[in-house]
């Protein structure tokens, strides 16, 4: 040890000295309290021994000043004093000494202490090192979770269309990070993809499941792929990357405003529930699934409950957050207090307000225990565009060029794929016509739901009518594409370039020739073109549609046979 | 805030009752309580989980219910959940567990 000696008394220094060199320390010494700081920061010692009474500077400044330029590490100073009274000595300890030692010196008791202090010194040291690796370890991990909380966000917000005016949302996470994973998007053919999952758990543990879902959400939502297909792809990534225990639960919405139907998917949420125009419940859609990532699905979990959506409806989903938020007095909010708002007795557009309203007021002060995430369709304003721009949208554009690709679609594979998405991507590939490819998907999706709805299954679309007859279409839909045996879907498209003064636009573009066939009996053709000349009932206004998006449209043969020609500019 | 385990086990029966909250505070009790000491085998057990003493079940504890599923074997494994109160058995039954266990 490297010990500092004090003392304007020679005979003193000269003591302490020898009995500490004989111990084997390094002394160095100082006979005034002014040299004594000059020499403690020439030498860093380890121990300080201080006088108390000397010229110049005493032995309380000195050691005040040794602990103020010191203050970084423990340096234990101990004062070598002749007074025994009381006051003395405290005041040694408020100068910042750390022990005394009385005159005369003993020789024991003075390396006891020593090494005493040198045991304090050591274990200073010690805690001063964790304390900076702890300092070092907290910072390292605030930077982290600041760039987990930067990629986090942008991973699962990109391209996210909450604020579709359809839309009333409100998530309060427990922590920095969110289990509570809400997103929207728009499909190609306008609907609304919408998803509400609780991982299990809350915090970041929570949340990274969250990344890969909201991925394959946007992926698929874009591609044209239905909600069973997307609950199916992310129930496998989830198998794959989540331990077992945990797991999401997840409710997905198709809100097809064309078709006037809401498709939901629910998977272990607490259930949807559905008020009409006077602020009543009139439907419940219970989970009849489990949740993503427990068990690989089959062909029944991926079902989709199909629902005519009314312009009065309003949907509303939740997570148990809500329901299981618990007051002071440790009493769940629970579902009956949630669903007493549908009692008919409040205004439908302030029911999510007041719903947030009674749970704010019902927790009061009590600690939020969950993710908690609250989720409002506006069915009347489902067809009014978003604000902002869709990330989906940004395609780069490829110089229009000849080509032509055919497809056939046996039985056997319409009934166990969604051909469209690869259809539609195929397109995409060869031509990217940016900003055509929601209208492309719209056009080639009428064409073949007509071909496979009516052309193979013979389903008439004037049951749709009737909200019964809605449902008992998509019955029928179900029942016959499964016992479909025979038949087939042939598609053709035909791209041919056109130089910009055929397009009667500056830029060049080109036309895009569909033919979709099927082996059906085909349609009373007469009936086609009634509709086709503006028949706007359930099933009609596909026709009209396509009409209006195509440059031509007819159908062939005894009716089996659909010609229709798009065409687009850069 | 948790609850407490307590267990039975005989030479084909592990019986494991959760009194309280069941909630991710019990993870590594809950665990303990299906490992069995001797670090014999799990599979080809029957066990029965018994929540007549349990007033709340969070996800977490779903998520324990499928460790102890996939400890036992899995699509093999016997795992019978006994005296589930309503609001319990609801929450079970939104997950759709009755799928992967036997509720009573």
């Amino acid at each position: 040890m490297k010990i500092l000696i004090v003392d304007d008394d020679p005979i003193n220094r000269t003591i302490l000295q020898r009995l500490l060199g004989k111990e084997g320390h390094a002394v160095i010494t100082a006979d005034n309290g002014r040299e004594g700081v000059d020499q403690f920061s020439k030498h860093q010692p380890d121990l300080v021994l201080m006088d108390i009474r000397m010229p110049k500077m005493n032995g309380y400044e000195a050691a005040q000043e040794i602990k103020r330029i010191s203050s970084s590490r423990f340096t234990p100073i101990i004062f070598l004093t002749a007074v025994t009274d009381e006051e003395g000595l405290v005041q040694c300890i408020d100068a910042g000494g750390d022990d005394f030692l009385t005159k005369p010196f003993n020789r024991s008791i003075l390396q006891a202490k020593i090494s005493a202090m040198e045991r304090i010194r050591q274990l200073h040291a010690k805690l001063r090192l964790q304390k900076e690796e702890l300092e070092r370890h907290q910072e390292r991990v605030h930077q982290e979770l600041e760039v987990g909380k930067h990629l986090f966000a942008h991973i699962v917000r990109a391209g996210n269309l909450l604020d579709a005016p359809c839309l009333n949302h409100w998530t309060a996470p427990m922590s920095l990070f969110n289990g509570d994973l809400l997103v929207a998007s728009y499909n190609p053919a306008g609907g609304l993809h919408i998803m509400l999952g609780d991982f299990t758990g809350h915090g970041l543990s929570a949340a990274v499941g969250a990344m890969p879902v909201s991925d394959i959400f946007y992926d698929m939502t874009a591609q044209g792929f239905s909600i069973g297909d997307m609950a199916e792809a992310m129930n496998v990534k989830l198998l794959t990357v989540m331990p077992t225990r945990m797991f999401c639960a997840a409710c997905l919405i198709e809100v097809d405003h064309r078709q006037k139907s809401l498709n939901i998917w629910n998977g272990g949420l607490p259930d949807i529930l559905i008020a009409d125009g006077s602020g009543r419940l009139v439907h419940r859609i219970p989970s009849n699934h489990m949740p993503l990532g427990v068990a690989p699905m089959t062909r029944e979990d991926r079902k989709v409950e199909i629902l005519e959506m009314r312009p009065e409806y309003r949907v509303f989903l939740h997570s148990d957050g809500v329901t299981e938020a618990i007051n002071t007095d440790g009493v769940m909010f629970g579902s009956e207090r949630m669903e007493a708002h549908f009692n008919g007795t409040h205004l439908p557009e302030t029911l999510f307000t007041e719903i947030l309203n009674d749970l704010e007021q019902f927790r009061g002060q009590a600690q939020q225990t969950d993710d908690v995430s609250l989720l409002e369709i506006v069915c009347a304003k489902a067809g009014e565009e978003p604000r902002g721009v869709d990330a989906n949208r940004q395609r780069t554009a490829i110089a229009p060029t000849p080509w032509e690709a055919s497809f056939l679609f046996s039985a056997q594979t319409l009934k166990s794929v969604d051909p469209l998405p690869t259809i539609i991507n195929a397109v995409m590939n060869l031509q990217a016509p940016a900003g055509h490819r929601e209208r492309l998907y719209t056009i080639l999706a009428e064409l073949f739901s007509n071909a496979l709805d009516h052309g193979l299954l013979r389903l008439d679309t004037r049951t749709k009518k009737t909200p019964e007859g809605f449902i008992h279409y998509y019955t029928q839909r179900e029942e016959r594409l499964a016992a479909l045996e025979k038949g087939m879907i042939r598609l053709t498209l035909i791209h041919t370039p056109l130089p910009p003064e055929q397009t009667g636009m500056e830029s060049p573009g080109g036309e895009i020739l569909i033919q979709m066939e099927d082996t059906g009996p085909g349609f009373d053709l007469t009936q086609i073109y009634s509709q086709l000349l503006g028949n706007t009932g359930h099933g009609g206004r596909g026709i009209a549609l396509l009409r209006s998006l195509c440059q031509e449209l007819e159908y062939q043969g005894s009716g089996n046979r659909a010609r229709a020609v798009y065409r687009w500019t850069l | 805030m948790s609850g407490t385990i307590q267990v039975s086990r005989n030479d084909q029966e592990i019986t494991i009752s959760v009194k309280g909250r069941f909630n991710f505070e019990m993870h590594s009790q809950f665990r303990a309580a299906y490992q069995s000491d001797s670090g014999e085998d799990n599979q080809n057990k029957r066990f029965v989980i018994d929540l007549v003493g349990t007033e709340y079940i969070d996800s977490s504890a779903l998520g324990m219910l499928l460790l102890l599923r996939e400890e036992a074997g899995a699509n093999e494994s016997d795992i019978k959940i006994i005296n589930t109160r309503p609001e319990i058995r609801k929450i079970l039954e939104t997950a759709n567990f009755q799928r992967l266990f036997k509720i009573e």
